[in-house]
């Protein structure tokens, strides 16, 4: 047995018997057994090959049922079904002496798990890719750290960094107390930049975040990448790709990637430890565990359109700087919200760049606006309508609470 | 009439392990995958019904993990094979099947009848009585309808629809709908995510609601797959709208040259994605710039080179199969579990004749596409177009 293997098969069950495998009659007896006869051969010696496709009928299958109905009405059953599929084909790559590309497969496999799938024993996926993880930096170390370029290099033109008027100016404060915070912004929504309350991240200190960094924590975990300057553009998709190929594909390219709205910190827990959630979210009702934590990086021309999101929001700026505009809730008249039921969150307008003829109530919607910048934690409150572009390489983390 | 078929296997619906040589290193990838059309075993089917009736099957139906032969000449009999094994089916009368991953669903003279598959129950898991058609001038109803709906392959089993749809034919898809109507209009409705409803959006209908792209062009037959649907015309031409993503549609895939170009590590093209297509028209690639169709919400005509008529078509979750009217098959789309027949493991968004037949000097009449798998009917000499 491989040492790689012996330190994967400790964290399955030690046999059959104790391999769970429950589902309610929403996974038919067919697809069960098929489930079973992958069980079986982690359990015995079959070939890799017999392995490898008895996994890639179940992925294949639950892969389907994923793509059928919306993704909310996809029953859980068959995500787990999914991460069942992810599990025995990691099994299968990684059992007798892989290469390194099987090992990197291995990693890709757990994370299209961890993306689509659901938690199965005790989220064993997150388990098998740490080890995984390991063992291909490892490999790295050995090699010599190759000399990694740095990309998303600062472009040699300056970024359009608009001049921010002080009338408009979101208002800046150190470190107010709980209290303060609370009765002179959480309570009226207003938004405000509260500085030097992130400075004791691990992220601003220990390990200083930058695309290295990134590269050496993260580079070859797949994560879900937008691709195109702002969601509402037709041409806009969705994809997944390393963190590695974001990095290397769209570097200098015309078209502008963007890891948004993704959460991050579940999939990689080593970069979890270089944040903390704000003391202030303590203020709301809801429990730690129901904040969201979301990662935004991506390179300097990114643009989350004027949109307004359903929780208080505390945006904190890690790397890089972004231009943001805030306008209240109250002025939803003058910022033409797009009609269908999908995009009704999101305005029509281009905020830099409006359609006056089609828009015109929209230059007398007063806003604020700032240059966040890194240390910076900007309070955006509940359905605060507001409008980001990044300056440059930019590495943001958002909570969300309630 | 000879019946074979290719594809997923994995369950022996095709042909059963033991059966094929165990020599020249057949290993388990060919058993679950069949690349080469395999006849469907007569012997097999003949042991276990007891009867040389059998031998004339008028028709094949296929679930994901099954399939079940009609026999219906003389005292009729169902066959299903796959998983649970090879069995009989008590049918007498049976006109009509319908087969999903947990129901068969039979037809007879006065009764439609659904037993349950996962259990071993000795009545059937639902039913309904029928009256022999009064007006003998419409034409029959074929499954899943039924004398005032549909079957649907889960509960609640009846759906009823409304009689101005003079409904004569209706497919059913993963989470969709299309109805023919005895004037030749089609109606679709249910998920439209993938643009499989043909309305050019992508919202989904809860009522039946006429592809208006298709008003005035008479169709005869309407097939689905798992996100995309496809229909003939009295002229005999091909129509196909949906998911393209494993090029189903007949018409380029991005994502299917993407994993082409991954697998041979070359040709950095420049490529240009259009990823939905509202038009009723294939759009035109630019010169150096290729346009791919992700989705394709509006009908469009596919040309099967050398243009010829088209007989039938039926839809696998993620493949087509054509048959023209010279006898010949055509299959594209998804081709992992070689459900193409081309004697590969390739998909391909290229619609490509399946040269074994032709090989074989055998004249391909009918096709019947289950999730992953083909099953087609062949003739010794050319059938004419009727």
């Amino acid at each position: 047995m491989t040492a790689l293997w012996s330190k994967l098969s400790a964290v399955l069950p030690p046999n059959e018997e104790e391999f769970p495998l429950q589902f309610s009659d929403k996974v038919e007896s067919s697809v069960v057994s098929v489930l079973q006869q992958s069980r079986r051969q982690l359990y015995s010696d079959a070939t890799s090959t017999d392995r490898t496709l008895t996994a890639q009928i179940i992925l294949d299958l639950s892969w389907e049922k994923l793509n059928t109905g919306t993704w909310r009405d996809v029953d859980k059953e068959w995500r787990c079904v999914y991460s069942y599929g992810c599990l025995f084909k990691v099994a299968a790559l990684c059992r007798e002496h892989p290469s390194a590309d099987e090992i990197l497969q291995g990693i890709r496999t757990c994370d299209m798990g961890l993306l689509m799938g659901a938690a199965i024993m005790d989220n064993v996926l997150q388990v098998l890719v740490q080890i995984l993880q390991e063992e291909v930096r490892k490999s790295t170390k050995e090699d010599e750290q190759h000399n990694i370029t740095s990309t998303f290099r600062v472009k040699t033109e300056r970024p359009r960094v608009p001049v921010i008027k002080d009338e408009q100016a979101v208002p800046r404060i150190k470190c107010p107390s709980l209290e303060s915070f609370k009765s002179d912004y959480l309570l009226p929504l207003r938004p405000v930049i509260l500085e030097a309350t992130a400075d004791h991240w691990p992220a601003f200190n220990e390990h200083p975040w930058s695309v290295e960094y990134l590269r050496s924590v993260a580079g070859c975990r797949t994560v879900p990448v937008e691709v195109g300057s702002r969601y509402t553009d037709e041409e806009w998709s969705q994809t997944l790709l390393t963190v590695n190929e974001f990095i290397d594909q769209y570097d200098g390219a015309k078209a502008v990637g963007y890891l948004a709205q993704h959460q991050l910190f579940d999939q990689i827990p080593e970069l979890k430890e270089d944040i903390r959630i704000p003391d202030y979210c303590c203020l709301g009702d809801g429990d730690e565990d129901d904040i969201t934590v979301n990662a935004w990086f991506g390179p300097g021309g990114t643009v989350s359109p004027l949109h307004q999101d359903p929780q208080q929001n505390f945006l904190v700026q890690v790397v890089g700087s972004k231009y943001i505009r805030l306008y209240s809730p109250e002025d939803t008249d003058k910022l033409y919200p797009h009609q269908s039921s999908l995009l009704h969150n999101t305005s029509q307008v281009e905020v830099e760049n409006p359609d006056t003829e089609r828009f015109p109530e929209f230059a007398r919607a007063p806003y604020l606006e700032c240059v966040l910048q890194p240390g910076d934690v900007l309070f955006i409150p509940v359905q605060h309508w507001h409008y980001i572009r990044s300056l440059e390489l930019s590495f943001s983390v958002s909570f969300w609470w309630s | 009439m000879r019946w074979f078929g290719f594809g997923f296997n994995a369950f022996g619906q095709i042909c059963v392990h033991n059966e094929l040589s165990k020599d020249e290193g057949r290993d388990t990838v060919s058993d679950v995958k069949i690349m080469n059309p395999t006849e469907l075993h007569r012997n097999v089917d003949k042991s276990v019904c007891g009867r040389n009736k059998c031998l004339k099957t008028s028709q094949i139906r296929a679930s994901w993990s099954r399939r079940v032969w009609l026999h219906v000449d003389g005292d009729s009999c169902v066959c299903l094979a796959g998983f649970g094994g090879t069995s009989v089916v008590d049918s007498s009368g049976c006109t009509d099947t319908v087969l999903s991953e947990t129901h068969l669903t039979l037809a007879f003279s006065d009764r439609i009848e659904s037993w349950d598959l996962q259990k071993k129950e000795k009545t059937p898991a639902w039913s309904m009585e029928i009256q022999p058609p009064t007006d003998t001038s419409g034409p029959p109803l074929s499954l899943p309808l039924v004398p005032g709906g549909y079957i649907a392959t889960k509960p609640p089993f009846y759906r009823s629809l409304s009689p101005h749809l003079k409904a004569k034919s209706l497919a059913l898809g993963a989470e969709h709908a299309i109805l023919l109507s005895a004037t030749g209009a089609v109606y679709t409705w249910g998920l439209g995510s993938h643009g499989q409803l043909g309305h050019g959006g992508l919202t989904s209908e809860e009522e039946p609601r006429a592809v208006e792209a298709l008003w005035g062009m008479p169709m005869k037959h309407v097939v689905t797959g798992g996100w995309h649907c496809a229909c003939i015309s009295d002229g005999a031409d091909l129509y196909i709208w949906g998911w393209n993503e494993s090029g189903q549609l007949g018409l380029p895939s991005q994502s299917l040259r993407k994993g082409h170009k991954e697998e041979s590590s070359q040709q950095a093209a420049d490529c240009q994605s259009a990823s939905i297509n509202p038009g009723g028209k294939p759009l035109e690639g630019e010169k150096d710039k290729e346009v791919f169709i992700s989705i394709q919400a509006f009908p469009a005509l596919l040309d099967i080179s050398p243009s010829c008529e088209i007989r039938t078509v039926s839809c696998g979750s993620r493949h087509t199969a054509a048959v023209t009217a010279t006898g010949d098959l055509y299959t594209w789309g998804w081709g992992e579990y070689g459900q193409l027949g081309h004697k590969n493991l390739i998909s391909t968004d290229e619609p490509q004749c399946v040269d074994f037949f032709k090989e074989q000097k055998l004249y391909v009449v009918d096709v019947v596409c289950g999730p992953w798998n083909t099953f087609t009917a062949v003739g010794e000499e050319e059938v004419k177009l009727s």
